[in-house]
């Protein structure tokens, strides 16, 4: 830009530079909380108050640094073979480990903004990529309140229900069918479930 | 002469005679008043039972004479000590009811937390809640199965939907009553009083979601099973010939507690709460997920919704 | 006083008589004995020694029920002709018609006692003293409506006959007004019946307006058949003089009365199986069984049968006028109409229930030895009624001074 000369494209062009300057400055002005240059998330604010219930009292080989301390990071995704044994069943080969471990420090997890997460709010790191649960269980539309409909809320935290590692919960065993009135019978009782299904079955073979 | 002697004594003899006759008689009789008689009740506890005025209608001292009648009678019943009491509804509460039926595995921990919370008789078989197996796409009740017992749950290609009652904000069972023994309560309860249902069985017939079950024999509960948390309107011991339905478990809901199917549940597919807080979780999924009601086209205004997301 | 008099003397008439009068007698209180032997068995038991169940909760009791307020209801059917038309053929069996209303109201009033689960506790149903839930409830519109057709039916002809025991001239300005309130109660009775099942919506198979239509229409096609069969027997029994005009004139109300029933019919089947939607399960399952549940079915069909039978009789006039055949066809639309509205509409009502289960009813013998109790408990009360209301029409029953007046 040396011997510009003032004319209205170079007063434009450095019109824009000014702008585009202010930007980024604002934005930086914005932004001194954080290393990291981007927004924090904060939570639902209008969601109704909360605590959620411990896990760490749960986990078994908590505090994690009892042996990590000694060892060293290693960020190499690769199949784990340890005592953990942890094998993922967890988003089909998207996510490992440390998406949601801290590496330097195992006595955390982590967010995808490799924020320092404790254990008792993991919630925080589920809610990264499930953010729509994360909201519904916020607000109760989710996951379990303990005890009262009422009063101070207490709910449970994700990996209570899901484990993290397999977090589809697994088909079981219902509790017994209803009874019928004392000194009746039920017609057909188990039967008709078995006549359903064979009529299913003779359906599937009629549509084949 | 000894004889006027004797007459004139006589009379005195024979008041005294009489006197003693009678006092005898009263204390046998108030003795008697308090012998186990009408199968194991007081015969003044009996008198009072029969009596005893609709719930709406007893003073407050009525209501506690009649809440220890309870208690002793399931003392002699069950041999149990239990509480009965008759907690008032809350200010500004009315309560709500939501089923997430993509969360229902239909395990049926709820149908028996139920049982074992409200004191329902194993042997007259009453189940206020009872879980439908669907076949995925079909609403058609019809088409439901009440008694599916897979070796596991979730089917495939089924889904599941508890019912129990609805506690319609317009109850057509309420209207049927020819003795006003059911009413919706200030906080949206319909209750029965079972001291005062005559066992016409109305009600049942005019319930358009099966709600109502009535004790055809005597509730049959193991002594050590009993609940004794008990509520005049709610899980207190019932007798039999009356009629009796889901009362959202009065006797926790006023207190703050979830009722018993919502805790059992391991899902977290049920929803409870106060529908005239803006903020409850209630509101929450009325709100913002797409809920619906059975046979709402009945107008029955029922408090209860369903939704999948 | 007068009024004890005739009581007495009443009461005496009723139980005096031949032998085979009292044969009658024992055998009707041996089956209300039997059946109050069974009822004590369900007061002890509880309920559970029905057939009833949550699904089905009301049975065999309440079939009867409803088919007994239509019988009730029918009396006006003699009512109407003797008072409004003065036929006087009619008004010489009028009071025999309203002593079968009296009875079959009384079995009515029964089947409800006997099915409810508390009836220890029915002084709840007592206005003020306990909580009587009118105008809301139809269940206590029926109960208004059925005491006060069981007064009226008493009032009446207690008075008229007691006018005519002591030879006196009735004050026909005085009891017409209660006489043509009882013609508008007796089709009230029934409506209110019929409205107690077609104001459910959870129940899709009486939520119909055509119940109430359909409940007068069967009343008068089975309840002038009782008593062209009743008004038989007296006049051979009692040698009372029934005139002929008197039988053809209801057996032509019967018969418009079932073509009018079974038209309903029709129309009802058109209009659940024309479009075939949810609503029409319970239909479905009464004619043709539903998902192999057909318990009902034989009944149905052998019921339509019947009353179809009895109406091809009944419309081919020469055979309606041949007593033998009109007794067949009164015998089948009884029997017909009886299993159409009794079982037939009541229990189809409670399959499938509202959350589509399907589960049958059987009446156990507890049920049918009530009922059959409160049936010969009925019989009891007409045949007791029938011979003091005789008596007196015939002449036969009079105060012992003659034709002075008593003040009462």
């Amino acid at each position: 830009m040396a011997a510009a000369r003032l004319t209205p494209g170079t007063a434009c062009e450095a019109v824009l530079c000014l702008l585009l300057a202010l930007c980024y400055a604002s934005v930086g002005a914005q932004d001194t909380a954080t290393d990291s240059g981007a927004l924090r998330f904060e939570g639902y604010p209008d969601a109704p108050a909360f605590e959620v219930v411990s896990r760490k009292s749960d986990l078994f080989f908590y505090p994690c640094d009892q042996c990590h301390e000694s060892m060293e990071p290693n960020p190499e995704i690769r199949a784990l073979d340890t005592m953990h044994d942890a094998e993922i069943d967890h988003g089909r080969g998207r996510i490992w480990c440390l998406s949601c471990h801290a590496l330097e420090d195992r006595n955390y997890l982590t967010t995808l903004l490799n924020e320092p997460v404790d254990f008792d709010d993991s919630y925080l790191v589920c809610g990264g990529c499930h953010a729509n649960r994360h909201k519904d269980w916020t607000f109760g539309a989710h996951g379990k309140r303990v005890a009262n409909w009422q009063g101070p809320r207490s709910l449970y935290s994700c990996t209570h229900c899901h484990n993290p590692h397999s977090p589809a919960i697994g088909p079981r065993a219902p509790k017994p069918p209803p009874p019928v009135r004392a000194g009746l019978e039920l017609q057909r009782g188990a039967d008709h479930a078995a006549d359903a299904e064979d009529d299913a079955t003779e359906e599937h073979a009629d549509n084949e | 002469m000894s004889d006027d002697r004797e007459i004139k004594d006589a009379p005195n003899k024979f008041d005294k005679a009489r006197r003693n006759f009678l006092r005898g008689i009263s204390v046998g009789a108030a003795a008697s008043l308090a012998q186990p008689a009408w199968g194991g009740q007081t015969f003044s506890d009996a008198f009072a039972d029969f009596f005893q005025n609709h719930y709406q209608k007893m003073s407050a001292d009525e209501i506690d004479a009649a809440l220890e009648r309870i208690e002793r009678k399931a003392q002699i019943r069950y041999g149990v000590d239990i509480n009965c009491e008759n907690t008032p509804p809350q200010e500004n509460v009315v309560f709500g009811y939501a089923i997430n039926i993509s969360r229902c595995q239909g395990y049926r921990d709820c149908v028996q937390a139920c049982v074992k919370e409200n004191n329902l008789g194993r042997d007259s078989q009453v189940q206020y809640i009872r879980v439908l197996e669907m076949d995925q796409g079909v609403t058609n009740l019809e088409h439901s199965e009440h008694y599916y017992d897979p070796a596991e749950v979730p089917v495939e290609g089924k889904y599941y939907l508890p019912v129990q009652c609805m506690q319609c904000d317009d109850p057509p069972c309420v209207k049927a009553c020819p003795v006003e023994a059911t009413w919706m309560e200030p906080d949206g309860i319909v209750v029965v009083d079972y001291d005062w249902c005559i066992g016409c069985r109305y009600c049942m017939t005019a319930c358009p979601y099966w709600a109502r079950h009535f004790n055809w024999t005597e509730p049959e509960i193991p002594a050590e099973e009993l609940n004794t948390d008990t509520h005049y309107l709610g899980n207190r011991p019932r007798p039999r010939g009356v009629v009796e339905k889901c009362h959202f478990c009065i006797q926790r809901t006023r207190k703050g507690r979830q009722p018993a199917c919502m805790e059992a549940c391991p899902t977290g597919a049920r929803i409870f709460g106060n529908l005239l807080d803006p903020d409850s979780e209630i509101r929450y999924v009325l709100a913002n997920k797409q809920v619906f009601r059975l046979k709402e086209d009945l107008g029955t205004e029922p408090k209860f919704w369903y939704f999948s997301d | 006083m007068g009024m004890i008099r005739f009581i007495f003397d009443g009461g005496r008439e009723m139980f005096s008589g031949s032998r085979d009068y009292w044969l009658w007698l024992l055998a009707l209180a041996a089956v209300i004995a039997w059946g109050a032997f069974r009822y004590y068995e369900q007061l002890t038991n509880g309920l559970v020694v029905t057939g009833m169940s949550d699904q089905v909760s009301w049975g065999f009791y309440i079939a009867n029920f409803a088919f007994l307020v239509g019988i009730a209801a029918a009396a006006v059917l003699l009512v109407i002709p003797a008072y409004i038309f003065h036929r006087q053929d009619i008004k010489d069996v009028v009071l025999v018609g309203e002593g079968m209303a009296v009875a079959a109201v009384m079995m009515a009033i029964m089947f409800v006692v006997v099915d409810l689960g508390r009836p220890d506790r029915l002084w709840h149903m007592i206005p003020f003293i306990g909580r009587f839930n009118w105008p809301t409830s139809l269940l206590a519109w029926d109960v208004v409506v059925l005491s006060g057709y069981f007064v009226l039916n008493l009032l009446i002809p207690f008075y008229l006959l007691y006018n005519r025991y002591r030879g006196k001239e009735s004050n026909f300005r005085l009891y017409f007004p209660f006489v043509v309130l009882a013609m508008f109660w007796a089709i009230s009775i029934h409506t209110v019946t019929a409205f107690l099942f077609s104001a459910n919506p959870a129940r899709p198979f009486w939520h119909t307006a055509l119940l109430g239509p359909r409940f007068i229409a069967s009343a008068f096609a089975s309840g002038p058949a009782l008593i062209i069969l009743t008004l038989q027997v007296i006049k051979k029994v009692a040698n009372y003089e029934v005139s002929r005009s008197v039988i053809d004139t209801l057996a032509l109300i019967m018969t418009i009365a079932m073509q009018i029933n079974l038209f309903f019919v029709g129309a009802e089947l058109f209009t659940d199986f024309y479009n075939e939607g949810t609503h029409a399960a319970s239909i479905h399952y009464l004619f043709l069984g539903l998902d192999g549940y057909n318990s009902l079915q034989p009944w149905i069909w052998f019921a339509l049968s019947l009353n179809v039978i009895a109406l091809v009789i009944l419309m081919i006039n020469p055979l309606r006028a041949n007593i033998r055949y009109l007794n067949i066809a009164c015998v089948l639309a009884f029997v017909g109409i009886w299993i159409e509205k009794g079982m037939g509409l009541v229990i189809p009502g409670f399959v499938p229930t509202p959350l589509g289960e399907i589960f049958e009813y059987v009446p156990t013998s507890v049920e049918l030895s009530v009922a059959a109790g409160i049936w010969a408990f009925g019989v009891l009360v007409f045949t007791l009624l029938a011979k003091a209301v005789i008596a007196i029409e015939q002449g036969k029953l009079r105060h012992p001074a003659g034709q002075q007046s008593y003040s009462s």
